[in-house]
């Protein structure tokens, strides 16, 4: 089947084109050391190119703008991926095509091979306006009030061509739907947009503030109606109050729905409409127009295709008679390059050449004839082994084995899920969806789902349990749109043999659901080791290691257990008659308190001894907890041996201890550092900023690496050091060395004949 | 204390180690290990951990080394036949490691003498092929509250556990006292595989350098046995036993000493 457009649809705008031109230049210059990493950094995020957990392999998010892509396109993308990276591409559930592993000196290469089909990863990541989305269904859906993608593709050229876009105080997310049933999730979105249909006249429904993550909300109303052609107005309004008002210190609270919380509903539309009054004032509605993005893909039938034929299972019925639509449902978006080749291939051969990336990260080839589409299927089965069971269908972020924020293995679970319940019958409708995300941040989308899990640490027993919040009831739709609830907590390791009894008959047993989720929830019984490990994991559940940043959610968890359990043992102390219970009592409250914070720090210690040791290294030492906390500490510990026996004059201490470490909390930000001020003046003796170096030129590997460590070990935690060393094989495996034992490689730059690394201790 | 040039390369597969660096290594120089008895499971410990970089090593034995150790002590070697075990000993650790301070103690363990010996330890390897000196080891570690690890080898079985005194497990939670004299088969009887002695003496000195690093989980509260035969490594679960006459709350020794009536009913059995 010939298609005539291989043109693009997106017309990416002359101003992105010349950023990505101008790209290369920013990479030589980090290269040869000109240019900073944090400096780079800044740069190269809002290019869409993230640096990967493994150090120095680099992910590139192609931008699919409405979820649209013609078969050239992906094409190019997957020949990008067989290049340049590692052969797998993945689809997100913002509907943009990743490709994985590509080392930082050919991301220029990429991006402007992109260009060439089209397409660009400019806005893929960091604070700007990300992809606009669209429902996956726009140009087919029979439901569609009337083609949204339009609106969306033209919103997304109009907004790409402004530099403001690339510059907001965090992301900024727009969803086009076709009809109330929200396929794109915009009730979710910063600004939402619903095709609604007023005397005749097409126009939309407009919703802003939602968005997924921690504080999860959803939009609110800004918009009964606006006529098509305002979509430009409004989401520029939208942008310009983001862009004034958001909070660009903390980048934690942010987002849209943060200003929103902050001003209140009333103020925030106000404030809207004032500036949407501007703007019109100012002749912005006239700048972009709307085009038929679908022209070049009609197709007219001949008539052999009329007949009706029976339909492969999970096949579409377009709203033009006798056209279809192919699903290729992948395993948490993942398909291999030479897979995303043959959708191409088969899209122009039996389809109209388009390619639909959908928000459950599976793709769709749309346009297909009825004559053509068991050929299609079987084809597709036969060309791409990574199809994913349609039921349930699986939606899960990257989880803790690859993002650096996440707690638990998500995608081990869905894995896990799919296998407890692929021989089950098939449930229909969207209560087969299930999502998961390995922490509060949400990208696997929990609190949209008619059964969501979110993971969470729980400690049982005095250990680290993966664990997952079980979320119901979601309901997205255009107005009445409420996020799920939380109805209970089960260990990770239950899930699976859950979801199987519950999606057994065919349907998802909500009641039997809730009285499984009361039976695994009860946490005092006795739990197999295996219930400590997570989904694919040999090793004890821990946090160990985990990075601050946004995990900060799953972590207050924990704190707060240790925290209650210190405050409540001080009360309960205080009440007892001296004697063991009392002493013992004392002993546990000091024992929870030194614990609380240690996760704060990426630590995880089991042994009471490593607990105060840690304590007094991480609180007493820098001065965040009195240096005669120490002391106390050492009762304890004289206390737990035997050596003394009470504790009973230690009470006020304990209580101010205790308090202290409440305070603390209380200040953490959202990096998981204290607000609170230091009582103390850092213990360390090494207060000199001077930065420490050492030159191990002409020491080969690995015993450069072992020097460079030693000398890491005397500066402080945070602190930085330099070091020099060789060209080749030292500069290859030093840095990489260092990254991989989880501290920050700050730059590595070229310095005459040798390199000049600087590391900052993290740990 | 600064590690040296030559400590530097000596250790330099452990300070690579993001887990044991060079803080980790000299906390491990800093350190020091009892080994109770220069034998069979004494000598791979012994030696491994004279590798390893632990700053004191003490051993215990009142034994020459014999002609019929060979087959398994791989500390002593053949012209050693005749000398003292722990000088035997304390000459290959030198030869290893000269960083290794060695302190001897030609004499039988007994419980006059090893609660004093043992207090001077952060952690002690049990390497004895005897219950009497397995109950006194286990009893001592716990009065003086010290880590240690037990093992035990037979035939082609091994067996090992490590004890925190009142934090996990002891011996006598397990085992309770010693079995009657005429229920122990003596080595004679029994012989026992070379090489088991080296997979299971290695455990112990494994056990050894995570207690002083403070890295993994150590194997408390669970029996690991080995069979070489069909080479089964299996976890077996344990907690401390409540009615411990040891390390329970109503213990009834309440000081060391050497032999003990054997049992005559089924009183803590249950």
């Amino acid at each position: 089947m010939s298609v005539s457009a291989s043109k693009p649809i997106l017309r990416i705008p002359d101003s992105v084109r010349r950023d990505v031109l101008a790209y290369r230049a920013h990479v030589e210059k980090f290269l040869t050391g000109e240019t900073s990493a944090v400096a780079f950094r800044a740069y190269r995020v809002p290019m869409g190119i993230y640096e990967q957990r493994t150090s120095g392999h680099y992910m590139v998010r192609v931008r699919i703008g409405a979820g649209l892509a013609t078969g050239g396109q992906l094409r190019k993308i997957a020949q990008m991926s067989t290049r340049f990276g590692n052969g797998v591409l993945h689809v997100t559930t913002r509907q943009n095509i990743q490709i994985h592993d590509v080392k930082i000196e050919q991301t220029p290469d990429v991006l402007e091979q992109l260009l060439e089909a089209g397409l660009s990863a400019r806005g893929g990541g960091g604070n700007t306006v990300r992809n606009v989305s669209a429902c996956p269904g726009s140009g087919f859906c029979p439901n569609e009030r009337f083609e949204v993608a339009p609106y969306a593709i033209a919103c997304a050229e109009h907004l790409l061509d402004d530099s403001a876009s690339f510059n907001l105080p965090r992301k900024f997310k727009i969803a086009f739907s076709g009809c109330p049933s929200d396929c794109a999730l915009a009730s979710v979105a910063d600004v939402g947009f619903f095709a609604v249909e007023r005397d005749g006249c097409k126009g939309f429904a407009v919703y802003a503030g939602g968005g997924l993550g921690p504080n999860a909300a959803v939009g609110v109303k800004i918009e009964d109606f606006i006529n098509g052609d305002e979509v430009f107005t409004v989401a520029e309004a939208v942008k310009h109050i983001f862009d004034a008002h958001g909070d660009r210190a903390n980048r934690h609270k942010a987002r849209l729905r943060y200003v929103l919380k902050r001003l209140g509903e009333k103020e925030f539309v106000e404030l809207y409409r004032r500036q949407k009054q501007r703007l019109i004032e100012g002749g912005l509605a006239s700048i972009a127009s709307v085009r038929d993005i679908f022209e070049p893909f009609h197709r007219v039938l001949p008539a052999s295709h009329a007949a009706s034929v029976p339909l492969p299972p999970g096949v579409i019925a377009e709203k033009t008679p006798g056209l279809y639509t192919l699903p290729v449902t992948l395993n948490l978006g993942d398909l291999a390059a030479n897979e995303m080749l043959a959708v191409a291939d088969l899209a122009e051969k039996y389809g109209c050449g388009l390619i639909r990336t959908t928000q459950l990260q599976n793709l769709l080839i749309s346009g297909i004839g009825a004559g053509d589409i068991s050929a299609a299927a079987d084809e597709l089965r036969w060309k791409v082994q990574s199809l994913a069971s349609q039921n349930p269908q699986i939606v899960a972020c990257t989880g803790a084995a690859t993002c650096k924020l996440g707690l638990c293995l998500s995608r081990g679970l869905a894995t896990a899920i799919a296998d407890a319940t692929r021989d089950l019958p098939a449930v229909n409708g969207p209560a087969a969806t299930i999502r998961i995300s390995g922490c509060p941040n949400s990208c696997g989308h929990h609190s949209v789902a008619a059964i969501g899990f979110q993971g969470k640490a729980k400690r049982v027993n005095g250990r680290l349990m993966p664990c997952y919040d079980v979320m119901t009831g979601a309901n997205i739709s255009m107005g009445e749109a409420s996020l799920a609830d939380r109805i209970g907590t089960v260990p990770a390791k239950c899930i699976p043999g859950m979801m199987g009894q519950v999606m057994a008959k065919g349907s998802v047993d909500f009641n039997l659901l809730r009285r499984l989720i009361d039976e695994y929830g009860d946490f005092s019984v006795e739990f197999p080791e295996d219930y400590f490990r997570d989904f694919g994991s040999y090793e004890p559940f821990s946090l160990a290691g985990r990075g601050p940043g946004e995990c900060g959610a799953g972590v207050m968890d924990v704190i707060v257990l240790d925290l209650d359990e210190a405050k409540s043992a001080a009360a309960q102390a205080a009440r007892l008659p001296a004697g063991k219970d009392r002493d013992d009592t004392i002993y546990r409250a000091v024992l929870s308190a030194a614990r609380a914070l240690l996760v704060t720090f990426g630590l995880e210690p089991k042994k009471d001894r490593e607990i105060f040791a840690e304590f007094a290294a991480h609180l007493i030492d820098p001065g965040w907890v009195v240096p005669e906390t120490k002391d106390l500490l050492n009762r304890a510990v004289d206390y737990r041996m035997g050596d003394i026996d009470s504790l009973d004059d230690l009470l006020p201490q304990v209580d101010k201890l205790v308090e202290r470490i409440d305070t603390l909390f209380k200040s953490l930000d959202a990096a998981l550092k204290f607000r609170a001020e230091p009582v103390a003046a850092p213990a360390a003796a090494n207060s000199s900023h001077s930065v420490r170096r050492i030159d191990l030129r002409g020491v080969a590997c690995p015993l450069n690496f072992v020097k460079a460590k030693l000398e890491l070990e005397k500066v402080a935690i945070g602190d930085v050091l330099e070091v020099l060393l060789d060209g080749g094989e030292p500069i290859n495996n030093v840095p990489a060395s260092f990254a991989s034992q989880g501290q920050e490689v700050l730059a590595t730059e070229p310095a005459g004949d040798h390199f000049r690394l600087t590391i900052r201790r993290s740990k | 204390m600064a590690l040296s040039e030559q400590q530097i390369e000596r250790y330099s597969r452990h300070i690579i180690l993001d887990q044991v660096g060079g803080i980790g290594q000299e906390k491990l120089l800093a350190s020091k290990v009892l080994i109770v008895g220069a034998g069979g499971l004494g000598a791979p410990a012994a030696l491994y951990l004279a590798a390893t970089g632990v700053g004191t090593l003490g051993l215990i034995d009142d034994d020459n080394v014999d002609l019929t150790n060979l087959q398994r002590q791989v500390i002593h070697h053949t012209p050693d036949v005749g000398t003292p075990k722990v000088d035997s000993a304390k000459a290959k650790i030198a030869a290893i490691n000269p960083d290794v301070r060695v302190k001897t103690y030609p004499l039988r363990a007994t419980a006059a003498n090893l609660a004093a010996i043992v207090r001077q330890y952060d952690f002690v390897i049990d390497g004895t092929d005897n219950f009497g000196s397995k109950f006194l080891i286990n009893d001592a570690c716990w009065f003086e509250r010290k880590p240690y690890s037990h093992a035990g080898i037979l035939r082609f079985h091994g067996q090992l556990i490590t004890v925190l005194p009142g934090e996990s497990a002891c011996y006598r939670c397990i085992f309770h006292e010693p079995p009657p004299p005429s229920a122990v088969p003596s080595c004679s009887q029994a012989g026992v595989l070379g090489v088991l002695a080296g997979v299971i003496g290695s455990l112990q000195a494994t056990e050894a350098i995570k207690y002083l690093l403070g890295l993994g989980d150590l194997l408390t509260n669970r029996l690991l046995t080995y069979d070489a035969l069909t080479m089964d490594f299996r976890a077996v679960k344990l907690n401390r036993n409540p009615d411990c006459a040891l390390c329970g709350p109503d213990a009834a020794i309440t000081e060391l000493a050497d032999e003990r009536p054997p049992a005559c009913d089924l009183k803590g059995q249950l």
